[in-house]
């Protein structure tokens, strides 16, 4: 099974970059789960047409009791890609974090992994590995492999280079590792350069470089992915790169 | 408020079910909570404390620990006492505030075990599930770690899930393994009151287990689907009910549970409390005077466990209005149940140390004999 968490700057594309991976996985005939962790909930949204799914964190605070049945907090969406959003605590109150955690736990006692067995989880995480909720997609038995998302910005490298510390705190745990960096292109200058002198600096690889595309605008207004409105675009064509090379990774692995 | 309790107490949480089962292994359990806690779990749920020695320790969490994910300084000073101590095996478990912060036990417990080459392994649990959670966990653990294959003993019988928190230290357990050996059977292990890691590692050679309580059944589980030993759930209470239960020993081939087979009535005795041993009373107490009863479990249970009509209701306000609207004969509860019991019930005494402590110990009855029988035949 691939495991993927997708790491990046608030604001970076994360989300963006994490429904069309999904897509594109689900283009290539795998069963995916996209799992978002941030209580803005809107990582699955282009996924579903522009319609959110109901986040855990919100069926928590209006049902007496947990679900029993993992459709009361999920929708199927593009590509029959499963869409759960953690959601969060009402702003400015309570604890993301352990909304995250909580989330897991209740994925895991309704068996999610067991019953839908997909082939690919993705879980598109808010910002940075600021607290233990945050660091819980990679721990043991989640995500096995990390994606930075950053483009040239300097803030965004910035916030690379402290998640890729972060990942690199549990080494000596059974934690996921990082795989590489999604370079999403924002038209800054020596964009390429800057991201590359990081990426040589911290012994990464960048496995995709998303071109700057108002392709991505355009249908995201539609409550789409590229890989849905245009499959043939050259956007679409890099995010089916990059799923084809880990699906490859992944098989020779196995 | 629902589920809360306002007016009765709660049962002892899964942290002091975790020290209970483990406390007589040779082990070294530690919990992460704040300094002071050692004495919930180990002086107020723990008769044994004063006297048996035993590991346990707490991490003395502080507020800055849990802020900054000390992790580094829980894992050192578990390391470091256990080089002091050389315990058998670590076990490390949870409370409310790591719960919060999101301690990765499971991760903390694998680099103890790399550093110092002992055993050690995290009980999910924090403090906010009931102490049959815990010692289910901790026992299924250990029972999974040391347990291995060898020849059977005839007659051997093991008894799982007693633990000071539902068997009384008033000489239960002795009548338990007497009833067991008046019927023929030899004690291998009694998990874990009365045991060392040295009679766990021996009873895979038992023919057969005997469940005290719901924390012995996934130890049980395992038990049968590993070694192919059987199991009955069951506490000898009075002459009656202990030669059931022993006929049931000797002729289950899978699993039996003589604690539920057994008649209920809306308006006959409620017995409240945990499962098997709130069962078998009730199963001794109908084969004895001939009274009705039903078994109301506010605990963690499995659905053979009760009988059809049994209850499982666990909200205090819900046991309330059950007893008001179907008027029971009696009630047998822990007596701090009574208050929540209408006054025109006729109520009596059973303590429970998971429920209320030390408050009523020396009244605790030793349920193998007929004694309890004969005080319920009186009250009525």
């Amino acid at each position: 099974m691939i495991k993927i968490a997708i790491y990046g700057k608030g604001g970076i594309g994360k989300s963006t970059c994490t429904a069309n991976l999904a897509a594109a996985f689900a283009m290539l005939g795998k069963r995916v789960i996209q799992i978002g962790c941030d209580p803005k909930a809107d990582s699955t949204i282009n996924l579903l047409g522009g319609i959110p799914v109901m986040p855990v964190m919100n069926y928590l605070r209006e049902h007496d009791d947990e679900p029993d049945d993992i459709n009361e907090i999920s929708k199927i969406g593009f590509g029959n890609i499963l869409c759960i959003e953690t959601g969060g605590p009402t702003p400015g109150l309570g604890c993301a974090g352990r909304g995250i955690i909580n989330t897991f736990s209740l994925l895991e006692e309704l068996e999610l992994f067991e019953t839908y067995k997909p082939d690919v989880v993705l879980y598109d995480v808010l910002g940075d590995v600021v607290c233990g909720g945050f660091a819980a997609p990679i721990r043991e038995g989640y995500a096995s492999q990390v994606l930075i998302v950053t483009s040239g910005e300097k803030m965004a490298l910035y916030a690379a280079n402290n998640i890729n510390s972060a990942v690199k705190n549990f080494e000596d745990r059974s934690y996921a590792r990082v795989r590489g960096i999604i370079m999403n292109r924002r038209s800054v200058e020596n964009e390429e350069e800057k991201v590359r002198a990081f990426a040589d600096g911290a012994g990464l690889e960048i496995v995709a470089d998303i071109p700057r595309s108002n392709d991505i605008i355009k249908y995201e207004d539609m409550g789409k992915t590229v890989i849905e409105g245009d499959p043939n675009c050259e956007t679409a064509k890099c995010f089916f790169a990059l799923a084809q090379r880990l699906i490859d990774e992944d098989n020779e692995n196995e | 408020m629902k589920n809360a309790t306002k007016i009765i107490s709660c049962y002892s949480a899964d942290t002091a079910g975790v020290c209970s089962a483990l406390y007589e292994l040779g082990g070294m359990v530690v919990v992460h909570d704040a300094s002071g806690c050692n004495s919930t779990y180990s002086t107020h749920d723990e008769p044994r404390w004063y006297d048996k020695r035993s590991k346990i320790y707490i991490s003395a969490l502080t507020e800055m620990d849990a802020i900054m994910g000390n992790d580094k300084k829980l894992i050192s000073d578990i390391v470091s006492a256990a080089a002091d101590q050389n315990p058998a095996f670590i076990a490390v478990c949870g409370s409310p505030m790591p719960m919060m912060t999101g301690v990765d036990f499971g991760a903390v417990a694998q680099e103890i075990e790399r550093r110092t080459g002992i055993f050690t392994f995290a009980v999910d649990i924090n403090g906010t599930h009931n102490y049959l959670k815990g010692a289910s966990d901790a026992l299924l653990t250990i029972v999974e770690k040391y347990t291995q294959k060898t020849d059977r003993i005839k007659n051997g019988v093991n008894i799982l899930g007693a633990t000071p928190l539902d068997i009384p230290l008033n000489g239960n357990l002795n009548s338990i393994k007497n009833c067991l050996k008046d019927s023929g059977f030899e004690v291998i292990a009694s998990m874990t009151m009365d045991c060392t890691l040295g009679d766990i590692k021996r009873s895979a050679a038992a023919e057969v287990n005997l469940v005290v309580s719901y924390s012995g059944i996934a130890a049980a589980e395992f038990m049968l689907r590993e070694y192919n030993i059987p199991y009955v759930c069951g506490v000898p209470v009075g002459g009656e009910f202990s030669k059931i239960l022993a006929d049931s020993l000797k002729n289950v081939k899978e699993k039996a549970y003589p604690c539920s087979e057994r008649q209920t009535a809306e308006n006959g005795i409620y017995i409240i409390g945990e499962g098997i041993s709130a069962g078998s009373l009730a199963s001794a107490i109908t084969l004895e005077t001939g009274e009705k009863t039903r078994v109301v479990c506010p605990l963690d249970h499995n659905k053979d466990m009760l009988a059809q009509g049994d209850s499982d209701i666990y909200a205090e306000e819900d046991i309330e209005k059950l007893l008001v609207q179907n008027k029971p004969k009696a009630v047998i509860a822990d007596p701090l149940y009574k208050f929540i019991v209408p006054k025109d019930i006729k109520f009596i005494d059973l303590p429970h140390f998971a429920f209320s402590g030390r408050c009523y110990e020396r009244f605790m009855p030793n349920l193998a004999d007929d004694t309890f029988i004969y005080t319920v035949r009186r009250k009525l």
